[in-house]
């Protein structure tokens, strides 16, 4: 009988702690992703989680809707563009209060978007276009322009320029201020740590109120932990970013059988890889036509991701160019053996290809060995993939260095618009021939351009409407023939809610509308 | 020299080591930071910012100045106290050791609390009969927990008791839906402080709940080295003459084990305790990064990824002052305590 007490006490604790289960007050919901954000200032905010929680305090000018049309949100209406296209003009709302009371107004935008400008860690994404900024009237926003450019209102959609309140702000002019957040937004920011934030709704908001009592945002460290809290039933709705793929895919099942609610954002994130252009065995173009047709994406896609991810063959992806027409090299292992011959290839002789991937995603890694496989089965006389894991911080610090022959990387254009996919890729400001020695190509680590290319980017600058589409487009086409970027699959936001909630939705920059979550009746 | 002034000097030796450890961990981590691949202007900005904004950035941080200008800045600061701020969120690296370093104690102290309890209980049941079953079973178990890779213990645990079965919570260091409590940043504390002067337990009940499977995962992991200390040197200690002394003087077993064996061979256990002690302030990282426990480890792990200088250098010259702290400590307990060390 002894040795039943330690036993009993054991019992004794293990029925208080599970009676010590928190209440879970209201409407107000959990929402769990893998992102810790570091600072909810939008001169800081540059990672996922920030920008994520930054769209439920703050408003930004316009917002894209889900299908990437440009709303007016603060502003009341579009941007009025002057002849030369190098003057916008910007009538704001009158019915916008801050968090703290005060009133919104051009004085308030332009403070927040001359802070923004001077301390903001993607201040680059602006001061590129935006000479100055002034209040032309009460509620009427005046931008001079360097250069007339056709993406303003996405641009002026990004979260990172949302305003604040010149009052709360007015000590942090230089500095930023992480932990507290005051703005125009559906909900206040009530308590902020790095690893959880409390949303309020904001009673005196201008637009429609938060269908939910309040907001509790989380960060668990692993995907394991995000699943389990999310079947636990800890969590009432659980983020993609972060999870691994299975239990991405385990989570996509629970919902087929009804036991979640599934929503999809837009997906604006691509994988690809890079190849080196400026020396062998990429400095063949052929070789790097050989390789895209070796490329067999459904099956790569189906092995790692269970079909989570698109197989894509365009550089920017169909949700922004709209483009229904796939133009990169299809899978032909026939035409990429024919390639690899006329190389020298094939015929007792092995190309070593030392691909390059980032050890810390998990995707990078299965992508790396399933393609290694399925090269061993279709061109194994010919081609071999010798995988090179590296951190990725590593990874990218030696990319402009051009240390990769090929490397897998993944890209998210900072606004919705081909552009920001195509600029960051091909842009060169210095080049001989056909090799990119400095600019965004270099940088990106295919080296690569063409004659006349960077003409062409920039004079699409100057073009609006389906003039300056068809130009991207055929940038796009000649970017493909030369194949120094290999596009791989397309990456889809998803969030997963319990049964008792309305499915998830996202906006047109593929954040999750905190404020559209709500219990079912 | 008499015993007490042959003890002072260690004493002073010792602490004089101190500062020039400090010293040359705090280089070393510098050294290595600069040399490691990556950039923490990269980090912050991505790899597409244009040139002009990623010098504009590394002015900003200071990164463009010469290294041996940046280290004398930065010793200079050490000296001063003031570790600097972090690059990504701008807040004083001090101000996040202090967030982070009371959960990391907090979880660190409590397993190794549990660890003791089990492990020397587990060490002690087979001293009875040597060779045993028990005995057996207590080596087994010894060698088993020690051997055990942390992280796959952790998510075997994390999976049976929070995922499956659903008793506690996945991971976390309090209930999304409580607000934590507030004051010393030890949760167990202030929320025991709280419902003493507010009634409310809950908070409490919180902070235990999500206490319990990091810290019995940690304590499962560390008691073997507790249970093969004290089995080794509890049977070495009963085959030492004073122990047959004991005995031939007719003392019960009982009295002979544990008034004349175990305080005996608890004394190397001791300095296990501060090497373990010593260790687990920066070493649970694997079972912080697991249970999304928001301590020191997990912090620096996340600053190393970023590239964020300051706070790696802060958290590692923090550290490394605790763990020399409690090794001085030790030695100089051990010291007091065993008549047989000489200096």
């Amino acid at each position: 009988m002894k040795g039943l007490s330690p036993l009993c006490l054991l019992g004794a604790l293990l029925v208080l702690l599970l009676g010590c289960q928190p209440h879970r007050p209201g409407g107000r919901l959990v929402v769990a992703t893998s992102a810790r954000v570091g600072s909810v200032d939008p001169v800081r905010a540059s990672t996922f989680g920030a920008t994520q929680l930054l769209s439920a305090v703050g408003d930004p000018l316009y917002r894209l809707a889900a299908d990437g049309a440009v709303l007016p949100a603060l502003a009341a209406e579009l941007p009025r563009v002057s002849p030369d296209g190098l003057t916008v003009t910007i009538p704001l709302r009158r019915d916008v209060l801050f968090h703290d009371g005060t009133p919104f107004d051009a004085a308030a935008m332009v403070f927040s978007l001359e802070r923004f400008l001077e301390i903001g860690t993607l201040s680059y994404l602006l001061n590129e276009r935006l000479a100055a900024v002034r209040a032309a009237g009460p509620h009427l926003l005046e931008l001079r322009l360097k250069r007339p450019t056709t993406v303003l209102p996405q641009l002026l959609s990004t979260i990172n320029i949302t305003p604040v309140s010149p009052r709360a702000y007015r000590d942090y002019g230089e500095r930023a201020l992480s932990d507290r957040f005051v703005g125009t937004g559906p909900y206040r920011l009530s308590f902020f740590s790095d690893q959880q934030q409390r949303l309020e709704p904001f009673d005196r908001y201008w637009g429609t109120p938060p269908r939910n009592d309040g907001i509790v945002l989380i960060s668990l460290g692993n995907s394991t932990a995000l699943y389990g809290a999310m079947r636990s039933g800890e969590v009432d709705v659980l983020l993609s970013t972060g999870l691994h793929e299975d239990h991405q895919q385990a989570l996509q099942q629970q919902a087929g059988k009804g036991e979640l609610r599934e929503g999809l954002g837009p997906a604006l994130e691509i994988g690809y890889l890079t190849l080196h252009t400026r020396q062998p065995p990429f400095n063949d173009p052929d070789l790097r036509q050989a390789l895209a047709h070796s490329l067999d994406r459904e099956r790569i896609s189906e092995r790692v991701s269970q079909g989570l991810r698109s197989p894509l063959r365009n550089l920017v992806p169909p949700a922004v160019s709209g483009a229904k027409r796939q133009i990169w090299p299809a899978y032909a292992p026939d035409k990429a053996r024919r390639l690899f011959r006329q190389a020298g290839y094939c015929e007792g002789r092995q190309m070593e290809l030392p691909l390059t991937f980032r050890s810390n995603i998990p995707s990078d890694r299965l992508m790396v060995l399933t393609w290694q496989a399925q090269l061993a089965r279709d061109l194994g006389d010919c081609i071999v993939l010798q995988p090179n894991g590296m951190e990725s911080t590593t990874v990218y610090r030696q990319l402009g260095e051009g240390a990769f022959p090929a490397v897998m990387l993944d890209w998210r254009g900072a606004v919705r618009d081909p552009e920001a996919y195509l600029f960051p890729l091909l842009s060169c400001s210095e080049s001989v021939g056909d090799h990119c020695l400095q600019g965004e190509s270099a940088l990106s680590g295919s080296f690569w351009t063409a004659p006349g290319l960077q003409e062409d980017l920039l004079r699409s600058e100057g073009l609006v409407g389906s003039e300056r589409l068809e130009l991207l487009q055929a940038i796009e086409r000649r970017t493909a023939a030369a194949a120094p970027y290999l596009p791989l699959w397309l990456v889809t936001p998803r969030a997963w809610a319990q049964r008792r909630l309305a499915p998830p939705r996202f906006d047109g920059n593929g954040r999750l509308l905190l404020q559209d979550l709500q219990l079912l009746p | 020299m008499s015993r007490r002034r042959a003890l002072a000097r260690y004493l002073a030796a010792r602490l004089a080591l101190v500062p020039v450890m400090l010293l040359l961990i705090a280089s070393l981590v510098f050294l290595l930071l600069r040399v490691a691949p990556g950039d923490p202007v990269d980090a912050v900005l991505g790899t597409r910012a244009p040139e002009a904004a990623r010098a504009a950035l590394r002015s900003q941080l200071g990164l463009d100045q010469p290294l041996l200008l940046q280290y004398g800045h930065f010793l200079l600061n050490l000296l001063r106290g003031d570790l600097g701020e972090s690059l990504n969120s701008q807040e004083p690296v001090s101000r996040i050791i202090g967030q982070s370093l009371p959960a990391s104690l907090e979880l660190g102290l409590t397993a190794l609390l549990l660890a003791a309890v089990l492990g020397l209980a587990v060490g002690f049941s087979g001293i009875a009969r040597p060779e045993g079953k028990l005995d057996l079973a207590g080596r087994l178990y010894g060698i088993g927990t020690y051997a055990l890779p942390p992280f796959w213990a952790a998510m075997v645990v994390q999976l049976i008791f929070a995922v499956w079965l659903g008793w506690l919570p996945v991971g976390g260091r309090f209930p999304a839906t409580l607000l934590p409590p507030q004051g010393s940043g030890f949760y167990l504390l202030d929320s025991l402080l709280s419902g003493l002067g507010g009634g409310n337990w809950q908070q409490l009940g919180g902070a235990v709940r999500h206490l319990v499977l990091p810290a019995c995962t940690l304590a499962l992991l560390l008691s073997g080295i507790f249970t093969n200390a004290l089995r080794l040197n509890l049977r070495r200690a009963l085959a030492s003459d004073y122990v047959e002394a004991a005995r031939s003087r007719g003392l019960s077993e009982t009295r002979v084990v544990l008034r004349h064996a175990l305080p005996n061979a608890l004394l190397p256990v001791l300095t296990i305790t501060g090497i373990t002690v010593a260790s687990l302030i920066g070493g649970a990282l694997l079972i912080e990064v697991t249970y999304s426990w928001p301590g020191i480890a997990f912090r620096l792990q996340e600053a190393i990824g970023q590239r964020d200088y300051p706070l790696v250098q802060g958290i590692v010259v923090v550290v490394a002052a605790l763990v020399v702290l409690v090794s001085v400590t030790v030695d100089i307990l051990v010291a007091v305590l065993d008549p047989r060390i000489r200096f």
